[in-house]
Formats: structure tokens, sequence, C-alpha cells
């Protein structure tokens, strides 16, 4: 992304990217002239000199491009997660007094990881995300591949298996809401056809998550089939022709020479179903539309939320959001190493 | 052994036909070339032999077994894909040894064959790369590695050739042929260059609008074509074609520039009748060699257009309408009179440069203008008709 403001800047400033490798020699001896020259004026050549050094030359003539953005984004991005930070090393609680920053401890910490209801909630959102992306990639690569199949009505049956996706989880939440109840959803009028049931789906603490999962799904399955369906159809038909030729079976074919193929994929729509799981926060409060989720599935982002805009107990809730950045971030940040160190970044 | 029989082979897509009532006979051990233009229907023709369509009529033979609903996999084919195919998330051991590994072979032998196979395409030491490692012609010798590990009765090669770059297309040209004869295994060949189909097969089936047009050795499709396609189609550059008339006493083209004399009646033909007449460019001649040619033809008057140096020989267009020095673009009628005439390079020929040609009687040919059928392949036996008159009481064709 630096690399691309930097050729805009550099063709903006002076078309200098014309320039060969051949006469980058010179380049370097006239640049030197010019700091050697600067410095008997003062000091600031030096600093100029050791800026472009370290960020390349056209660091300064880019600014305009990027500066604007990165002081938006520190302020209001980092800069907030390092104030939410701070406040979680307070015990700022209430609207009574301010945040005391005189005494900062971990104890809001110590107090999260001890309490039952976070330890739940921690291996609820784990549960969740495990599951939730786990069967999301599995079902939506069987769809795509049933689609890619050629079926009939092949664009009507993808539109019909993305078009949840443009739903609003609180509208969504609101079906599933109607389809699991007990009396007369549709969910249970299904299971009543053979006998079994009803259930209460959202009430019972042991069913709540996984009928949660199963509406995430049901939501979010449409997109990793798209994401699937646009893999599949890179790979050439001559290796299906190859693979059966060489003597593979229908599933072999898929497992051994197809699948493997679809591993970027599979990365890339991890991540998203991922961070979509970490958001399930919409999806749950929604559900009851109050900040507190059926038992038996609150997560941490629901737990967050509670205990700092119900409770009020900001630091603690910091706390909280402190730990489901960093849960985040283990999720996100070897993805985005694996694509700094193949230069996809 | 594995003799390759199609029988009436039909392949419809809907309202096209790709494949239209194909037979072809392949014996056991021949190296034969599927040619024809984009679309014939040869590819889909292979791909009925493979098993990847199911013909809609007919039936394909392989060995004694009629394999026509059998899947790929029981037909003892190996094939190699144009695009080369191979699997990119596979080292060039693995690739070679997929077909291998799931029919279970031991390790062992697994390991002799794939060491085998590499030897034979000089795959040795890069059993271990990836796909994305290698040179096109590299990976073209993996995807014939991985067919020839097989050990199938049945080569099935589907212009495996076309995706590299001129040189390497003829190196591989010898590379197949060697393997063919280190083999001897069936190898059906597809290719829209008839470069490759001349050089390396046994016998050549040109195919057409997914109809058979001719199967037979290269040099007898070359000498002998069966119809106007295939003297159109092989050969490079084309053979020259012109519109014409039978008179009493011969063949005149419809500027009446070009008389080829010659009894109508031992040809079938009679007077008005329009049959074309075709001749290819090395035979036809400048006057001045018309004693080194055993039949030529009387002398024809003609105007120089345009030379094409190529190095080794000047193909040199040749315009027979009286048009001489005022020239102007083609229109298409003109075109049709036009003769390409190959010289050689120490020609002292210039262009808008009248030159009075000869035509070798052994090498023209007649082919019905309506169907396309071959009528004669070489009139050099055919006496001049002296008199008008012997001719019109014969003729009633």
């Amino acid at each position: 992304m630096f690399d691309s403001f930097r050729t805009v800047t550099r063709q903006l400033v002076g078309g200098e990217d014309h320039r060969t490798s051949a006469d980058s020699d010179d380049e370097i001896r006239t640049d030197g002239g010019v700091a050697e020259s600067r410095r008997r004026t003062g000091s600031s050549g030096g600093v100029l000199k050791a800026v472009r050094d370290r960020f390349g030359e056209d660091f300064l003539e880019s600014t305009p491009f990027w500066l604007p953005t990165f002081l938006l984004m520190s302020l209001f991005v980092y800069g907030s997660i390092g104030w939410n930070f701070l406040i979680s090393l307070t015990d700022f609680e209430g609207f009574a007094q301010e945040p005391d920053y005189s005494n900062l401890d971990f104890e809001m910490y110590v107090q999260a990881v001890t309490s039952e209801a976070v330890q739940t909630a921690v291996v609820n959102t784990f549960a969740l995300l495990v599951a939730f992306t786990v069967v999301c990639l599995a079902f939506g690569m069987v769809l795509a591949i049933l689609v890619d199949r050629g079926i009939r009505f092949e664009n009507t049956f993808r539109t019909i298996y993305l078009l949840p996706m443009s739903l609003s989880f609180v509208v969504t939440a609101q079906f599933w809401l109607w389809m699991y109840n007990p009396t007369n959803g549709i969910v249970n009028m299904f299971f009543g056809v053979f006998g079994l049931g009803p259930y209460d789906f959202i009430g019972n603490p042991n069913l709540v998550l996984a009928a949660v999962i199963f509406a995430l799904v049901w939501q979010f399955s449409g997109y990793t089939m798209v994401v699937y369906l646009a893999s599949l159809r890179a790979i050439p038909t001559e290796h299906y022709e190859a693979a059966q030729v060489d003597g593979a079976s229908t599933v072999k074919m898929y497992w051994r020479v197809i699948v493997p193929q679809l591993k970027n994929a599979t990365i890339s729509a991890s991540v998203v179903l991922m961070v979509f799981a970490l958001k399930a926060f919409d999806f749950l409060y929604s559900l009851v539309g109050n900040f507190r989720p059926p038992n038996g599935s609150d997560i941490l982002a629901t737990k967050m939320v509670r205990e700092a805009f119900q409770n009020q107990n900001w630091a603690y809730g910091s706390a909280i959001a402190v730990l489901l950045f960093a849960l985040a971030l283990a999720i996100i940040g070897p993805y985005l190493f694996h694509q700094y160190k193949h230069d996809n970044l | 052994m594995a003799r390759v029989n199609l029988e009436g082979v039909t392949k419809r897509y809907g309202d096209v036909t790709a494949v239209d009532d194909m037979n072809l006979d392949i014996e056991h051990g021949e190296f034969i070339t599927l040619v024809g233009p984009s679309g014939c229907g040869k590819s889909t023709t292979m791909e009925t032999i493979a098993g990847l369509t199911k013909p809609t009529g007919g039936t394909v033979t392989i060995g004694d077994l009629d394999v026509t609903t059998l899947p790929p996999k029981d037909r003892g084919i190996a094939m190699v894909f144009q695009n080369i195919a191979l699997f990119p998330h596979m080292d060039v051991y693995d690739n070679i040894s997929f077909g291998l590994r799931l029919r279970n072979y031991s390790k062992e032998e697994i390991d002799r064959r794939v060491e085998d196979a590499a030897d034979k395409v000089q795959l040795v030491g890069m059993l271990d790369r990836m796909p994305d490692e290698m040179s096109g012609g590299q990976r073209q010798r993996v995807a014939i590695a991985r067919a020839i590990v097989r050990e199938p009765d049945v080569f099935l090669m589907d212009e495996p050739l076309a995706n590299l770059d001129a040189k390497l297309r003829v190196h591989m040209r010898t590379v197949l042929q060697r393997l063919h004869k280190e083999m001897d295994t069936t190898i059906i060949y597809v290719t829209h260059d008839q470069a490759e189909a001349m050089t390396m097969s046994d016998r050549i089936a040109v195919i057409d609008a997914g109809e058979l047009q001719q199967i037979a050795p290269p040099l007898t499709c070359y000498n002998e074509p069966a119809n106007l396609f295939v003297a159109g189609f092989i050969g490079s550059p084309s053979m020259n074609t012109l519109a014409g008339e039978v008179t009493d006493t011969g063949w005149v083209s419809q500027n009446g520039n070009i008389q080829i004399d010659f009894d109508p009646a031992e040809l079938g033909l009679s007077p008005g009748d329009r049959p074309t007449m075709g001749v290819r460019p090395e035979d036809v001649y400048t006057s001045e060699k018309a004693d080194t040619v055993t039949h030529p033809t009387q002398s024809l008057p003609a105007t120089t257009d345009v030379l094409e140096p190529m190095g080794d020989e000047i193909f040199v267009y040749l315009l027979t309408d009286d048009i001489g020095a005022e020239k102007m673009a083609l229109s298409e009628a003109e075109q049709e009179n036009q003769l390409l005439m190959s010289v050689s390079p120490d020609s002292t020929i210039e262009e808008d440069q009248r030159v009075d040609v000869v035509l070798d009687r052994s090498k023209i040919h007649f082919f019905d203008a309506k169907s396309g059928e071959a009528i004669a392949h070489g009139i050099e036996d055919l006496a001049g008709v002296e008199s008008a008159s012997t001719a019109e009481a014969e003729g009633d064709d």
C-alpha cells in the first residue's frame, strides 16, 4: 500500500520513476551532494537525510496522501484502544467521578480471569468461533461444489444462498426467534413430524448456542460458497479430467485434487468468518432485545457490553474488551504475518 | 493388443452436432493424429475415446472391450492435456505417481516406475520440485511422464505442444516420436497444426465440421487429398484452387487464361462441368524451368504481384487476369484467379513483372466444385485431345 502511494507521489512530484537502475548510482551521488550543502546551513538537513534513509526518499513528498488517514486512524482507532487499555487498569465505574489514573494495576484482569462468568464466555466464544467457522466452511464448500457441477438454475441458487448475508443480524435474529419458538415455530413443527420435541431452543442453555450457530451458518454459508465457487472456477477442467483418467473416483478427485487447491480460499474465508463470529454480539443482542443474552450463549462481546453499559463497570468492561481484542489479534495476527511474508500486504 | 475402434460415434450438444458419425479404426502401435481447424470436433472425438464425454450414439472399442459406457479409469488409457494440468499442490513425484497411488501399487513398484518414466523424459533429479518452479517444457515432460508411468494401452494427447514456444515444440516432437518407438503403444494425438500432424503420424485423420474427411498416411493426404478441405488444410501454404469449366479439349479457368489440355471423358467429365482445379505452389514453375518438369502444361501468362521471400524459397503471388500494369486492390473475384508459386531463393523474379508459368501435370488435382470430392490426382497420363468431336460424342455425364 505504501509502495503504491510512493509511486503516485513520485509521479506527481516529478515523474522520477522513469529512471532506470543504471543511473541510480548517479542519484546517490547527487543526493549526497545536496545533503552536504545543507549540513552547512544547519542540522535540519541531517534529520531529513535520516528520515529519507529510514523511510525512503519520497517520504515527505508522500505525506499529503497518507498523513490525514494516519492521524485519524491513530486517534480514533489506536488512540481509543490505548485509552481503553488505560481505563482497564483503573477502577473506574459509574459516572460519579472521573477515572483515577494515579493508581494503575491489573486488578480488573485478575478479576476477569478468575470470574466464572468470563470463563464461560471465553469457552462460548471459542465454541461459537470454531464451530461456526468449520461448519460454515464445510457447508459452503459442499454447496459450491454442487453448484459448480453445473446444476440447473445455478444462478438462482447462488442468489438464494447469498441472500441471507445481505440481511441485517437484527432481521435474521427475529426470523430465527420466531422459527425456534417452542409452541408455534416452524422448526419445532418440523421436528414434530418425526414425533420429536418440542424443544425450547432459545430457553434451554444446552441448546441455545447450537441454535445460534445454526442460524449464523445459515446466514453466512452463502458467502463461503461464493468464495469457494470463485476459487473452483479458477481450476481448469483439465484437472478434473486428468484426475478421472488417472483413476480417481469423484470423491477422491475432490478430496485429493480439488479441495487442496482451495487452500487460499479457505484461509481468506475463515478470517472473515472468524471476525463475524466475534461480532455475533449483534445477533445475540437482537435475539432478546437487551444486554442479557439467553443463558448458555453469553460470549465475551455481550459480557463486555453488559458490564460496561448496563452495570457501568467501565474498567472491568474495558479489561474484558482488551481480552477480546487479544483474542482477535491472535486470530488475525498469523494471517497478516503469513500475508506479509508472501508479500501480499 | 490395443486397437481402438470408433463406430458411428456421434456427439450432439443440443442442436449442435460436434461429431457426426465418426468411424475410425486404429491399429495397435499406431501413431494417429486427429487434425482439423478449431471447433471441428477433434477434441470431442478424443474425449469420447477417453470417456470424458458420453457419445450420443455409436460405440467405442478399445482392444476387444466395448468401453462406450465405461468411466475413463477403466479404459486403460492415459492422457496428456493441452494446458498441461499438473496438480499445483503436488510435487513432481506425487504428480507422476498419482494414478499409481490411487491403484494401490506397492511403494517399491511406484518408485521403480516413476524413476523409469522420469528417465524416459529426462526429468531425473527434479522429482521433488513443485510445478510452479519448472519451465513450460519441463512441466510438459512431467505431464508425459504422468501418462507413461501408468503403462497404458493407449495414449491420448490433446494438443500437448500447443502451449510451448516454437523451438521447444520442435524438440518435443522428436521426444514424442522416440517415446512412441520405445514403448510400442497406440498414440492418438490431437492437433490443429498440420505440420505436427505431417511430421509425427503414421496416419492422419483430417476432421472438419465433425466429419471425418480423410484418414491416410501423411503423404497420401498431401499428394492425394480426398477433397477440397483436405487439399486446403494439409500443406503450408495451401494448395491453389481455381474455379473453371470443362471444355471439349480440357479445362479452362474462369478468366480463360489458364488452359489445361486433356480428354475430359477419361475423367468422366463432360464439357460444361465446372470442377475446381488444384495445384500446390511448388508444382508451379516459371516457363524457363519447364524442361525440368516431366509433364509440363503449356505456358500460361501471368503477372507477378507480391513476393514473400522466406529464405529457403520465395512465394510469388501471380495474377492470371489481363490487368497487367493497371493493378488494383484485389476484389474477391480477382483473388480467385490468383495463383501462388514457390521459386528458389536465387530467382531474379521481381514484382509487377510479366511471367509465363507452367504447371506440373502429374500434380494437378480436380475436385467437384459442389461436393468438394476429388475427381483426379495427376493428369500426366491423359493425352490432349486434338479434335473436339470425339469428346462431345462421349461426354454424357
